[in-house]
């Protein structure tokens, strides 16, 4: 059944797919584009039509400074740093948390803290929260339960329509419309990708996880496109309303408030990360600890901020592949398995 | 009792460790002589050898141990290669303060294994380091059969198939799971297991080209490297590689690929198209391998490729390093 729809929707794909130019479709979400990825999707579509993974992954664009804090917490002999399992590999000029941390776990899901904090009663346990909308609700969801005393948090946590907001504004970038997340989505609304549409005339459809609903994202954008629109649509209604979850949201700004942060490779951008409210110093690791602001150095030649705005392609970078590689990655794209030069490196194009 | 440094000095302590633990267990005359060596009688031709050590933490996992892991290893390396597996030596580095009952149990799985996979465990080592230079113990084990088939990637040709002996990727999650903190339930046991009752009735089939188990690096990773040094590549077909739905869940949520897991007791085997069938029906007649599966075949394009559940094309690569669950 799957398979035949599958097939229907590649054809159709296919079908209405514009002969005379090229169509870049830019996912924002490092699950799309895990999806595309893994499926393999990129082989199925017309010549023309480039799916490009852009500022979806916020590992690559956690700043280097949070990071860096966070190695040097884990090099402390009473304290335990844990977060998730692809920060570990992400460079700096100070290594890794795996190459240079020494006490440090990971975890799947924020509330496993829970047990380490239990387990470790005589450590301090800092959390390296880092992450979009989708960690976040879960991370202020924790600290609503209530964090036990040994507990506090270092936040590293951006926006996702924030960045896509400067993306577009940028005259270079040629992206023609967007696959906004749809785990994103469930928590800001459908809603929240309105302006894209409506303000830049970019299409932008909200899709899930499976590839025949990234399929069905992409033809819709493509009759949007045939036909000259520029509309928000959303393919993934069973979990994405127009709202979101009013009540995550609450959550999340009741601990958390919006403010000015750095994305690594790209700079400081207003509005675009959630620090914590001064109220929550107490468990707010950056205030517990007085963790300094470290003023990234890039490396020399990479050029992650364009291709995390779309604007290059990983092999336009002197360093893709020669010096820069998966397991010496020199730049933040390099890092995870979605991270558009590490793609590139393993899947080539 | 608890192991101290005394126990690896070579002197009284250590022939207590042996006797009180490893001998009471490891009943074979053969290794009784506690010479340095054994002689062992090796009738007529060929033999093959292998060695491995095993450095695993947690040293108990759902589905095994440490020792029955190192037992199972050695084993499957011997037969995979197309050897019986006969004798098996095993080396111990113990750290200090390591529990008597842990050795115990440790050596009565190698025992039970060795026992039941016809192999005699024949000599054996051990040495204690100080608290903190190992991780509780670490076991290398040397292995010699006899050999009855000569496998290698350089016998496969064009239009070959490929078979998987059963679900793949079972040994990693269980140990990822066993490992981190991640608070996720599924019940998936390590498949750790000998395969050589499984196997040893395949050195029958004449176009039986290579086989493989897919440990460390999984699936992906030795068909890749078969496809290097066969210069032939591989066309796997997605929908046809057995993965359990708990398995797959797991890697949904943690963002691990099941073509890259371990695997603990499977192989990965290529033979002739004309006997695929019945080499099939010979592994599905096994406990082992009732969940084998043709999934794909040999081709002439030097790549390994997947065709996906979508009918996409993605070409498998070495992974640089152990895969990081992801957290998107
Ligand atoms: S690591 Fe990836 S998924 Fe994660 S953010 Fe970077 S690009 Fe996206
Ligand atoms: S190849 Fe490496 S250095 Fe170049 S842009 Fe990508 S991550 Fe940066």
């Amino acid at each position: 059944m799957k398979r035949e729809r599958i097939k229907e929707l590649v054809s159709l794909i296919h079908e209405i797919s514009p002969k005379d130019r090229k169509i870049k479709i830019m996912n924002v979400c490092g699950s799309h584009e895990h999806t595309i990825t893994y499926s393999g999707m990129r082989s199925l579509m017309p010549e023309n039509i480039e799916l490009i993974p852009g500022p979806g992954c916020p590992v690559c664009v956690c700043s280097e400074s949070d990071v860096i804090n966070a190695i040097r917490l884990s090099q402390r002999d009473d304290t335990i740093l844990v977060t998730y399992g692809d920060m570990l590999r992400v460079p700096t000029k100070e290594g890794s948390i795996r190459s240079s941390g020494r006490n440090y776990k990971m975890v799947s899901a924020p509330h496993e803290v829970l047990k380490i904090a239990k387990e470790n009663p005589e450590k301090n346990v800092v959390f390296f929260s880092i992450g979009f909308e989708t960690t976040t609700a879960p991370t202020a969801a924790l600290i609503e339960m209530g964090l036990p005393e040994n507990v506090t948090i270092l936040t590293s946590q951006k926006l996702t329509p924030e960045i896509m907001e400067v993306l577009v504004k940028d005259e270079e970038v040629g992206v023609d419309a967007f696959i906004a997340p749809g785990h994103v989505s469930a928590i800001v609304g459908a809603n929240a990708w309105r302006i894209f549409p409506e303000e830049y005339g970019i299409p932008t459809v909200v899709a899930g996880f499976e590839p025949d609903n990234l399929l069905l994202a992409i033809l819709r954008i493509l009759y949007q496109l045939r036909e000259g629109r520029a509309e928000l649509e959303n393919v993934y209604r069973g979990v994405v309303r127009p709202e979101g979850n009013v009540k995550a949201q609450e959550l999340m700004y009741k601990y958390f408030e919006k403010a000015d942060v750095n994305w690594r490779g790209i700079g400081l951008i207003p509005k675009s990360g959630l620090e914590f409210r001064k109220e929550y110093d107490n468990i707010n690791a950056k205030k517990v600890f007085n963790l300094p602001e470290i003023k990234e150095e890039k490396v020399k030649g990479c050029i992650c901020d364009k291709i995390v705005l779309g604007k290059a392609y990983p092999n336009e970078c002197k360093l893709f592949g020669k010096v820069c590689t998966p397991s010496n990655p020199k730049g933040p794209c390099m890092v995870s398995m979605e991270g558009a030069c590490n793609i590139w490196y393993r899947f080539g194009r | 009792m608890k192991v101290e440094i005394g126990h690896g000095s070579g002197g009284k302590l250590t022939k207590e460790l042996i006797d009180r633990v490893f001998l009471k267990y490891f009943d074979f005359p053969e290794l009784k002589s506690l010479q340095d060596a054994t002689v062992l009688p090796v009738e007529g031709e060929k033999i093959g050898i292998t060695t491995d050590s095993y450095v695993i933490r947690p040293l108990f996992f759902p589905g095994g141990n440490i020792g029955k892991l190192s037992i199972c290893g050695t084993i499957n390396d011997l037969t995979v290669s197309g050897n019986v597996p006969l004798y098996v030596s095993v080396g111990f580095i113990i750290e200090e303060g390591t529990d008597f009952e842990i050795l115990e149990k440790i050596a009565e799985s190698m025992a039970e294994t060795a026992v039941k996979s016809n192999v005699k465990i024949v000599a054996g080592d051990t040495k204690v380091v100080e608290r903190g230079k190992c991780d509780g113990v670490y076991i290398n084990t040397t292995g010699v059969g006899k050999n009855v088939r000569n496998l290698s990637p350089l016998n496969a040709r064009e239009g070959d198939v490929v078979i998987v002996t059963g679900f793949i990727g079972d040994h990693g999650i269980a140990i990822s799971l066993a490992r981190e903190e991640f608070d996720v339930e599924t019940g998936v046991l390590s498949d750790c297991a000998p395969l050589n009752s499984l196997l040893v009735p395949l050195f029958e089939i004449p176009t039986l080209r290579w086989m493989r188990d897919p440990t460390r690096g999984g699936l992906a990773t030795v068909l890749i490297e078969f496809s290097e040094s066969s210069g032939l590549g591989v066309k796997l077909y997605e929908d046809k590689i057995p993965v359990r739905e708990e398995v797959r869940f797991v890697c949904d949520m943690l963002g691990y690929d099941p073509l890259y897991l371990a695997n603990e007791g499977k192989a990965v085997i290529v033979v002739g198209r004309e006997d695929a069938e019945k080499t099939l029906e010979i592994l599905k007649s096994h406990e082992l391998g009732k969940n084998a599966e043709i999934i794909g075949e040999v081709t002439g394009d030097g790549s390994v490729q997947l065709i996906t559940s979508i009918g996409g094309v993605r070409r498998l690569e070495l992974l640089e390093e152990d895969p990081l669950p992801r957290i998107c």
